[in-house]
């Protein structure tokens, strides 16, 4: 497999505070990738900077041999929030990106209509965002985030909004469309079990400051279904990752309620 | 369809019933003097009277002319003012103290100047107006720009928009509803304007009309007048109201 990312000694400082230090991932083709940890420990700041919306105080991303500045068509960025516009309707919510490129032929509203169709939202292409429940939004959200066609997807805690049962029915959707495309993921979550479900290789980051603590490699056969969640590997690699962590996230909660 | 228009207006309809009868009956029993107050009946005579000669339509018509006047001029100024001042900080300082001590002022009292300096047609009543618009929409379009929620621009970003886009894409739409409200709050402003500054001196308008029939002792005239501009007034709002639905609908409901 080909490198498809390439991110060394990755450091972010907000001021004084340093958020993250020295990161170093190396990304293949077509992998999927979480990462989890405890609220804190820049997960999210490192997925921004991945998208070139937050940038890096030093070291370098490079992604296909090419060193990143700033955001770009390459990658698409599913957000936590759907963040879709009130004022448009699915298909033209899901379109943004290529009409921000400048480039919304016959072609790509074709393709936009088969993404959404991939998403479960057929027939839907005309209704407004405060017309769909949040699960079908987050879809909505993801189909933009496809249809720019993306080498990496960029994906923050994109199912946290959720109730638990939407979340499971999303995360085996969200492998349906991954195992069509097969495009590389980078998957931010707190959920240790959704990291474990979906990932090749969940990357487990620890607090204060942040830093990966471990990569840990998810020997799970695909294509997996939601009954895998029941079986001892999968159990033991939620046990696992969450020894590693349980330290970590209770300082941070302690943290969050002083 | 007729059935469920009785029922959602049923209790309207009653008290706005109601409140003529009191009207009526207190007119004519109870002050029993022309002088004084005149009866609803003797109003909507009075209006078909005036209409009859063309009185009515002659006032009505300069008015109007007044007031659309004025009203597009301050729209198009305050919402130019509005995106200035969200746009460049500097712009922001140089405007906001006389934009903050102008809405303040009650400026209606400046019109006995204004009618000084421009005599009593209508374009002292058009600056009345532009004075009285112009604020609350420059305020409402600043803050609608201001507004936009950062969720939306960076989602725009992280597709690579630019700055323009941005502005065209996202800003512009989430501050319409802000814009239409300032447009709302205007009408009723602005109606306020041309009558009082026309009070101070006019040759015809609605003000005029009622500043006419007050000196003559005609209530009928004069609450005709103030009839006329109600009506004016709650149609206009409502016609905002609906435009409000048509253009701005993620925001209802």
């Amino acid at each position: 497999m080909a490198r498809k990312l390439e991110i060394t000694a990755l450091s972010k400082w907000f001021g004084e505070l340093e958020a993250l230090r020295s990161i170093d991932i190396a990304v293949e083709t077509g992998e999927f990738i979480s990462v989890v940890g405890p609220s804190g420990c820049g997960k999210t700041t490192f997925l921004r900077m991945v998208a070139g919306l937050e940038p890096s105080t030093s070291g370098t991303i490079v992604m296909d041999g090419k060193p990143l500045a700033g955001p770009g068509g390459n990658r698409g960025f599913v957000f936590q929030n759907d963040s879709l516009l009130p004022w448009r309707t699915v298909l033209s919510n899901a379109l943004i990106g290529p009409e921000v490129a400048g480039k919304v032929g016959a072609n790509e509203r074709q393709r936009t209509l088969d993404l959404l169709q991939l998403v479960g939202l057929g027939g839907f292409e005309n209704y407004y965002p405060r017309q769909l429940s949040g699960g079908m939004r987050q879809r909505v959200n993801l189909a933009r985030a496809l249809a720019i066609d993306p080498d990496v997807l960029l994906m923050d805690e994109p199912f946290a909004s959720l109730d638990a049962q939407t979340r499971e029915i999303m995360q085996t959707e969200l492998l349906r469309i991954w195992e069509q495309g097969r495009k590389t993921v980078l998957f931010v979550t707190h959920q240790i079990d959704e990291a474990v479900f979906l990932s090749d290789r969940v990357l487990v980051f620890a607090r204060r400051p942040g830093r990966l603590q471990e990569s840990v490699e998810i020997k799970l056969p695909r294509p997996r279904s939601l009954a895998i969640k029941r079986t001892s590997e999968f159990i033991a690699y939620v046990d696992h990752i969450w020894t590693m962590i349980e330290h970590d996230v209770r300082a941070a909660v302690i943290d969050e309620h002083v | 369809m007729l059935d469920r228009l009785r029922e959602n207006h049923l209790a309207g309809f009653l008290s706005v019933a109601g409140g003529l009868l009191f009207w009526e009956l207190v007119s004519r029993l109870l002050v029993a003097n022309a002088l004084f107050l005149a009866a609803p009946s003797q109003i909507v005579y009075a209006i078909y009277q005036l209409a009859l000669t063309g009185e009515l339509g002659r006032h009505i018509a300069i008015s109007s002319v007044e007031f659309i006047i004025g009203y597009l001029i301050a729209a198009v100024i305050g919402i130019a003012f509005g995106f200035g001042m969200a746009s460049s900080v500097r712009c922001k300082q140089a405007l906001q103290p006389w934009i903050s001590g102008f809405y303040a002022t009650p400026t209606i009292a400046l019109a006995p100047l204004f009618i000084l300096w421009f005599g009593i047609g209508i374009w002292s009543k058009v600056l009345v107006v532009i004075f009285l618009v112009l604020f609350p929409v420059t305020i409402n379009t600043e803050a609608g720009l201001r507004t936009t929620s950062d969720r939306l621009i960076e989602m725009l970003k992280s597709f690579g928009a630019s700055p323009s886009q941005i502005f065209f894409k996202v800003s512009l739409p989430s501050a319409l509803p802000f814009i239409l409200a300032g447009l709302k709050l205007g009408i009723g402003r602005g109606l306020i304007g041309v009558v009082v500054a026309e009070l101070f001196g006019s040759r015809a308008g609605l003000g005029r009309l009622i500043s006419q029939s007050a000196d003559a002792f005609n209530m009928p005239e004069l609450f005709a007048g103030v009839i006329v501009l109600a009506i004016a007034g709650i149609a206009m709002t409502a016609g905002f109201g609906w435009l409000e639905k048509r253009l701005v609908p993620w925001t209802k409901d």
